[in-house]
């Protein structure tokens, strides 16, 4: 569903999931660890690898909730040939 | 290089995340059962109950929580602080570890404002909530609060966190167009919180607590320097302190300022002693210190015993 970088640099911003569990998309970000600090660092590194910008509805906190609404927001800034 | 200790503002704290150390760490128990003979009530079974974030348990659990890490601080990390510093509510447990109030006075200081800000904020300015919000660099967040001012609203700040970090006092019926405005330049909203701080409309707060509280307190110099989070101003007498903690409810937090005074008197390192999401996690503090998140997590886990000498 997703691509290695996106789960490379979500895992790496979800100190309370382990190694050897699966990211699906109904996993939780907040369960797993990501607060306000750690959703700022995980937009600079997803706007800095993907090179979009997020602004207006996509910085709600729904984005945030699981690994599959920040998925689908994310695809939603990119261009579509990407 | 010397080591500072940071004492956090509180955020919301609910009991599953600190119960483990408030039951299992010696020192908080021991904190925990003077804390009890001052307020003639449990704080643990009071916090486990409360059904708000500020409950006045969960202050005086927070506050004892902080205080009993600082203990433990220095017996298993052998750190001893040349300067501290206390953000927002901290500044009432920097008046306790400095002993600038007995542990027994801070508690029911702490208790005691809790009542009064309830009680103020139930019948005055109850239209006001403060707003933090990130990712918002000063050129972008001058026309916005501009457009606000068009608007007729008034704004005041109630704290600067960082570059781009901050929390604004606003009426609560702008917020949604404020925190829409700031997602609009990439602003991330965080919290509309109430009750509100340190804004200077609560200056009928502040002249209660002047008046009716701190008379029943005896401040002392603190052992260690203080750190103003206000003006980052160092505080070595017993009347600075009172006058910051007064002061906390109608100036706003620079802590900026206070971070830049602790790296101008050559701290290496600092401790930020307490359950922490924000203030040891900026920017400005990453980037300037060592940073040891002194939290119940780390105070929980499993140490290993120092071996006697002649082993």
């Amino acid at each position: 569903m997703t691509d290695p970088q996106f789960e490379e640099i979500l895992r790496g911003h979800l100190p309370f999931l382990p190694a050897d569990e699966p990211l699906t998309p109904d996993t939780n970000l907040t369960d797993h660890g990501l607060d306000s600090l750690g959703i700022v660092d995980l937009l600079t590194a997803l706007e800095g690898q993907y090179g979009v910008a997020f602004v207006d509805d996509a910085l709600t906190r729904e984005t945030f909730e699981t690994v599959g609404s920040l998925w689908s927001v994310l695809n939603g800034l990119r261009p579509a040939a990407v | 290089m010397d080591t500072a200790f940071v004492f956090p503002g509180m955020g919301p704290s609910r009991f599953p995340e600190v119960g483990r150390f408030m039951v299992g760490n010696p020192i908080a128990r021991r904190l925990l059962r003077r804390a009890d003979e001052v307020l003639g009530y449990s704080v643990i079974d009071r916090f486990a109950d409360a059904d708000t974030d500020y409950d006045e348990a969960a202050q005086v659990a927070f506050l004892v929580n902080c205080l009993a890490l600082a203990e433990w601080a220095r017996q298993h990390l052998d750190e001893e602080p040349a300067l501290c510093t206390g953000a927002s509510f901290g500044q009432k447990t920097v008046a306790g570890f400095t002993g600038a109030l007995s542990f027994e006075d801070t508690v029911l200081l702490t208790a005691r404002l809790a009542r009064v800000l309830d009680d103020y904020f139930a019948i005055q300015h109850t239209d006001i909530v403060t707003q933090s919000f990130v990712r918002v660099p000063e050129d972008k967040l001058e026309p916005v609060l501009a457009e606000l001012t068009e608007r007729g609203e008034w704004y005041e700040f109630a704290c600067h966190l960082d570059a781009g970090f901050h929390m604004v006092n606003l009426r609560e019926s702008a917020v949604d167009w404020f925190v829409t405005r700031l997602r609009s330049v990439g602003g991330l909203p965080l919290y509309a919180m109430r009750p509100p701080m340190h804004s200077s409309l609560f200056t009928g707060l502040h002249a209660t607590v002047r008046d009716e509280i701190l008379p029943g307190f005896t401040f002392a110099d603190p052992a260690v320097p203080i750190v103003s989070d206000q003006t980052g101003e160092l505080l070595t007498t017993a009347d600075q302190v009172r006058t910051l903690v007064l002061d906390g409810f109608v100036r706003p937090v620079r802590w900026p300022d206070a971070v830049a005074t602790l790296r101008d008197r050559l701290v290496g390192k600092v401790l930020v002693v307490g359950q922490d999401a924000m203030f040891g996690r900026v920017d400005c503090v990453v980037r300037n210190f060592e940073v040891v998140a002194v939290n119940p997590r780390l105070a929980m886990q499993p140490r290993r015993q120092p071996v006697p000498a002649g082993r």
